[in-house]
């Protein structure tokens, strides 16, 4: 076994490979970026190099840099992670020659699985479903009927050239083909000056569906059965989990044969991964292979019971297989969550700054662990991905998994910079997502127009606002033990109150029973909360008891302005006492300032450019400025016609979210 | 008897309807509630005592002969917030517009009297369209009447003013003079002439809202402490604000239990501090990871963003926080900031409140603008205030403590009690670039040794060992342990004693 690794990545992956080695007794060696100086990374492993400036090129993409590191410190493997150098031909063979073990596949199995045409090749050669389709363009309406026969009803007809919805159409019988062949030509003819149009099969209700597979150096293969990874927003998979709650015992089977046989066709060394599109009628379809660790290889792990790092390095040492085909065995569901720095409110935008808060929920071994890379007072850069956690929990079944998902997020507090955890919270509400009905598709068809706090009702809004009322007489109570009071004259609050929110008001009467137990009632709903005794005011998570049922619920205050979150639901409330409310109605409702004249920053990041001038006038859509965030060039454009009157940012400004850019007349 | 029961009965339902329902009509109209709803909002549900319903004014002039209103335009007694005794004089724009006549002045002196004898607060809810012109000379005798009262009862009880209307003219002298300003967004403005008078003067086009309303005060002219978006959430506010201050001078702070813990380590501020020194930083983050509970009531939060001051608990108790911001200015100190300070310090050192002060500082703000505007003798008053100040002082040095800035900001040398610094902290004349630079002058155009000069002086002064070692730095301590080190610092300091010399009064360069 070796004696030292390096681990050629960052984040919550760097971490995840180090707690391995260091169970494994292997000692560690961490590669970082100056904007890393402080990472997790840097500090959970045993030694840690600098290899250059925060740009990955400079860095983590750097093969020189990182095998020097490796001779520095004398590590005899590499571990690569996903991303970055994890399936890059080059390195692996590159290591191989230096004589430093790449944890991982063959660079000959990269290379095979690599090239998209070679692999679809090679995978129809093993044996492996592909999905039907005629390759070269279609002359003639009659031609593409004769195809379609061919390939089986429904097809899609798609233009060489085409893209974003245009040039596409699905076929279902003869009549339908003959159309949409001339439709699609005509349409690509016009658009993109490109006629040719071909044909495959169209999937229906797509989902996406990937297989583990392992293989050893001596021709010893295993599958570790399927994730299901169809939750996906613009081809980024957000929630992924298995087994899948879709196939039966045989397609996993015949998947994960399939697999195995394509792992064995390119004498795959390794973790891999199988990615399968599965339509309604369980036909499944090779789309690619991955030749690294998933994102979501925890969920295999919790079902499975294995550490798949563990075995990568086994194997990556010389070591066979562990378990064969015949030992492994799926237990419970697991799930996990990818917490990403982004503002689900702003079109997912990514968010960077520093970490104020970063408290995840604690994990409870088999049940809920957390991967991270990250630690409260951190900072989260504009230079990597947007992934700082993951959440991964197991259950017997999918929906004990999926009510652990949602007590670990209504836990989890992030403080400075936002993260998706509310539209998690939203999906594991989703009626849709809570019986399976998954496709690819699910997120677009589900939230077509982007996510609002609006599309997370609570179930029992009332019950919230019983909780606020509770809170608020604990804390008035509290505040009437202030010393210096008039002898003979403490105060007591009086017990009735109002809760004032969007929907109206609630009267509660809330009766202290004890320091932590409260009876609050409304009208016929009498609800006896119970806090947790270890809460202390101020903190942000609060677990309460309602009844028996335990609740984890986040609470703020900003004013005299409640802030509750639960299950991804938002209650902004005031909770006053009942002879104060009377008066609440008389107070004059405040619209927001009107900031439409003004071109605000949507997130924090760099002023790349402007690209109008005082004085400008400007048309609807037209290119006003970029900000560059995450890596990514954002370009904001004019909402609707009109003039500059001023540039208040520089190019070249760190704007911070909603800074002032420019201003119309 | 009876009779004079059911006469009482009517004389006080007379009263309280004060100008009648039309005109409280007309006020909730506005969005504004009368002088007694707010009463009721800010105390203990049924404490409130009046004296003077019944009050009203002598004047015979103009007709006023015929027009008498129970009052006369405020409701003054007292009542208590969370169970403190505090007077309360609220203005009845209901009532002749709530202007100031000879009566209803004496009505406030003589609650002030009374909270002057009994060491408690008085606060004022203002709202009143000015002197009662009416009455003439005896109104303004009135307005210096309680003028008077202010300034002798400034330092003995603390006095808070809320303004939730107009206040013009000399009328805005009385809340001037009080500890506090708090105004209602949108409803309230301040000025000494309106902007009909600004007008004829000197042409200039400003609306009230402009001229005096709640923005302007607490964005620009920094005459106001805080503003709120409504009556309610003022008022409710003041609640929460009243309950950081002692009733009077001879009087320690309140205790308010807490079940946060002194030892609560917070690891996330060891990374406060950036690696790179021209990084800024928000420093009302440690100050949030610090006190009790997270909770900080600022005051000026808008205004010489530069510098933050504000009332927070540490193991229940009132402390009085002062931090230089580095993410406005890098920190600088300049004119308004160091006036802001210097009022707050003088606040916490009259009413016996401890003052705790993060310091990173690169100095002060250079410019004509601020030598012009007497940076000079406004820096002084910071200065002053601290060196003046017998009361707990701890500071904190979190990164730079560069120059005249470093002594005026609670250093050892103005008698802090316990002086910290963070490892993070640099303690010198100036940062290693400036230094070099004057005291190599020679080299200048030598940039390989400028280069290992600053070297030098970095290695020397940009670590707070050579402060330390002259004992100006108590200890160097781990910013995780910042509360826990306060808390006992403070509980150190619980019995502190220390008398300036006697004086009628000094003279702080105004």
């Amino acid at each position: 076994m070796f004696k030292k690794i390096l681990i050629a990545n960052r984040g919550e992956i760097a971490c995840r490979v180090i707690k391995t080695a260091r169970k494994m007794g292997i000692a560690t060696v961490a590669v970082y970026s100056e904007a890393d100086r402080r990472a997790l990374h840097v500090q959970l492993a045993d030694e840690a190099v600098c290899i250059g400036p925060a740009p990955s090129k400079e860095s983590y993409l750097a093969m020189d840099k990182i095998i020097a590191v490796c001779k520095q410190t004398g590590a005899e493997a590499v571990h690569p992670g996903y991303g970055f150098l994890s399936e890059n031909e080059e390195f692996a063979r590159r290591l191989e020659e230096e004589g430093i073990v790449f944890i991982g596949p063959k660079h000959a199995a990269i290379a095979a699985m690599g090239d998209k045409i070679a692999s679809k090749k090679l995978a129809m050669q093993a044996g492996v479903n592909t999905i039907p389709g005629y390759n070269d363009p279609i002359e003639s309406a009659d031609e593409a009927v004769r195809i379609a026969r061919d390939i089986g009803y429904p097809v899609m007809i798609k233009a060489s050239a085409g893209g974003g919805g245009k040039g596409l159409r699905v076929a279902y019988d003869d009549a339908q083909c003959r159309e949409g062949f001339e439709s699609c030509r005509n349409e690509a003819r016009n658009a993109f000056g490109d006629d040719r149009v071909f044909i495959e099969k169209f999937v229906e209700e797509p989902r996406h569906i990937e297989i583990q597979v392992f293989g050893d150096a001596y021709g010893n293969y295993v599958y570790l059965f399927e994730r299901e990874c169809s939750v996906q927003r613009r081809h980024q998979k957000v929630v992924e989990e298995a087994p899948s709650p879709f196939i039966d015992p045989d397609t996993r089977r015949a998947m994960g044969e399939q697999a195995v046989a394509l792992a064995r066709a390119v004498q795959y060394q390794s973790a891999g991964t199988v990615e399968f599109v599965v339509g309604k009628d369980k036909s499944f379809y090779f789309l690619e292979m991955n030749t690294r660790l998933q994102v979501e290889h925890p969920v295999t792990e919790m079902i499975t019971g294995l550490d798949l790092v563990e075995w990568m390095i086994r194997i990556a040492a010389g070591e066979k297989l562990p378990l064969s085909q015949s030992e492994l065995r799926i237990d419970g569901w697991a799930m996990e969550c990818r917490i990403n720095a982004e503002d689900p409110f702003r079109g997912f935008l990514p968010s960077t700054g520093r970490l104020v808060k970063f408290r995840p929920p604690a994990e409870v071994p088999g049940q809920l662990r957390v991967d991270t890379g990250v630690y409260e007072g951190g900072e989260i850069s504009m230079y990597y991905d947007s992934m700082i956690a993951k959440l991964i929990v197991h259950g017997r079944d999918r929906l004990e998994a999926i009510e652990r998902m949602q007590e670990a997020l209504d836990a989890f507090v992030i403080r400075g910079i936002h993260s998706n955890i509310p539209f998690q919270a939203a999906l594991m509400q989703h009626p849709r997502f809570r019986e399976g009905r998954l496709t690819t598709g699910f997120i677009a068809e589900e939230f077509p127009e982007g996510f609002t706090p609006e599309m997370v009702p609570h179930e029992d809004p009332l019950m919230l606002r019983l909780i606020l009322a509770a809170v608020e007489h604990k804390l008035r109570l509290r505040n009437a033990r202030l010393s210096g009071q008039m002898n003979g004259h403490r105060y007591t609050p009086s017990p009735n109150y109002q809760v004032i929110d969007a929907q109206g008001a609630t009267a509660a009467t809330v009766e202290e029973l004890s320091d932590t137990r409260f009876v609050v009632r409304s009208g016929d709903r009498v609800l006896q909360i119970d806090f947790d005794p270890r809460w202390r005011l101020g903190e942000i998570v609060l677990q309460v008891r309602i009844g028996d049922a335990p609740m984890t619920v986040q609470l703020e205050r900003e004013g005299i302005l409640y802030v509750l979150r639960h299950h991804g639901a938002e209650l902004r409330a005031r909770v006053l006492p009942a002879h104060i409310a009377a008066l609440w109605s008389l107070m004059p409702v405040k619209s927001p300032p009107d900031m439409s004249k003004f071109l605000l920053s949507p997130m924090p990041g760099l002023l790349r450019e402007v690209a109008v001038a005082e004085g400008q006038e400007v048309k609807a859509g037209e290119k006003l400025a970029v900000i560059e965030a995450m890596k990514m060039e954002n370009i904001l454009r004019a909402e609707q016609d009109g003039k500059v009157k001023k540039i208040v940012a520089k190019p070249g400004a760190s704007l911070a979210v909603d800074e002032v850019i420019l201003e119309f007349e | 008897m009876q009779d004079i029961i059911r006469r009482l009965e009517e004389q006080r339902a007379r009263a309280r309807l004060g100008g009648g329902e039309r005109r409280i009509a007309a006020q909730h109209a506005k969005g504004k509630l009368t002088a007694r709803e707010r009463i009721e909002v800010l105390l203990d549900e049924g404490s409130f005592e009046e004296w003077d319903m019944f009050k009203e004014h002598r004047c015979t002039d103009f007709g006023m002969d015929e027009e008498h209103i129970p009052g006369d335009g405020v409701v003054t007694g007292y009542g208590t917030i969370n169970g403190r005794l505090v007077f309360v004089f609220s203005q009845d724009f209901t009532v002749f517009g709530g202007s100031l006549s000879e009566a209803h002045a004496e009505k406030i002196c003589k609650i002030m009297d009374q909270a002057m004898k009994v060491g408690a607060p008085v606060i004022g809810l203002n709202d009143s369209g000015g002197a009662r012109i009416q009455e003439g000379v005896a109104s303004l005798g009135g307005y210096a009447d309680v003028f008077q009262r202010n300034v002798l009862a400034s330092g003995v009880i603390p006095q808070i003013s809320m303004i939730m209307g107009p206040c013009a003219g000399g009328a805005v002298y009385s809340p001037a003079m009080t500890d506090f300003i708090f105004m209602v967004k949108d409803t309230s403005y301040m000025f000494v002439t309106g902007p009909d008078v600004v007008k004829t003067v000197t042409h200039e086009e400003v609306t009230a809202e402009e001229l005096g309303g709640a923005i302007t005060h607490t964005t620009r002219s920094g005459v106001a402490d805080a503003a709120f978006e409504n009556d309610i959430e003022a008022l409710l506010q003041l609640r929460r604000f009243f309950d950081f201050l002692p009733l009077n001078n001879r009087e320690k702070p309140p205790v308010r239990p807490t079940s946060d813990v002194a030892e609560r380590m917070e690891p996330s501020l060891d990374t406060l501090v950036p690696d790179n020194p021209n990084q800024p930083y928000d420093i009302k983050e440690l100050i949030l990871k610090v006190v009790d509970e997270g909770d900080f009531f600022e005051i000026q939060p808008d205004y010489a963003k530069n510098i933050v001051v504000g009332f927070g608990r540490m193991e229940g108790k009132t402390v009085g926080f002062v931090a230089n911001q580095p993410m406005v200015l890098a920190g600088c100190l300049d004119i308004k900031s160091s006036i802001k300070a210097a009022r707050f310090v003088r606040f916490c050192d009259a009413f016996n409140i401890p003052i705790v002060t993060f310091v990173d500082v690169p100095g002060f703000l250079p410019g004509t603008a601020q030598e012009y505007g007497g940076i000079i003798k406004h820096g002084a008053k910071l200065l002053y205030a601290y060196a003046e100040a017998t009361v707990p002082k701890i500071t904190v040095i979190t990164r730079k403590a560069y120059g005249g800035a470093y002594d005026v900001m609670s250093s050892k040398h103005l008698r802090g009690d316990v002086n910290f610094a963070w490892p993070t902290a640099e303690i010198a004349v100036m940062g290693p670039k400036g230094a070099v630079e004057i005291i190599f002058r020679d080299e200048k155009n030598d940039p390989e040794k400028i280069a290992a000069r600053e070297a030098e002086y970095r290695e020397k002064f940009a670590n707070p060992f050579v402060a330390a070692r002259r004992g100006y730095i108590d200890d160097v301590i781990m910013p995780h342990a910042t509360r826990k080190r306060i808390c006992r610092s403070l509980a150190m300091l619980e019995d502190k004693k220390l008398e300036n010399p006697w004086r009628k009064h000094g003279n702080i360069p105004l």
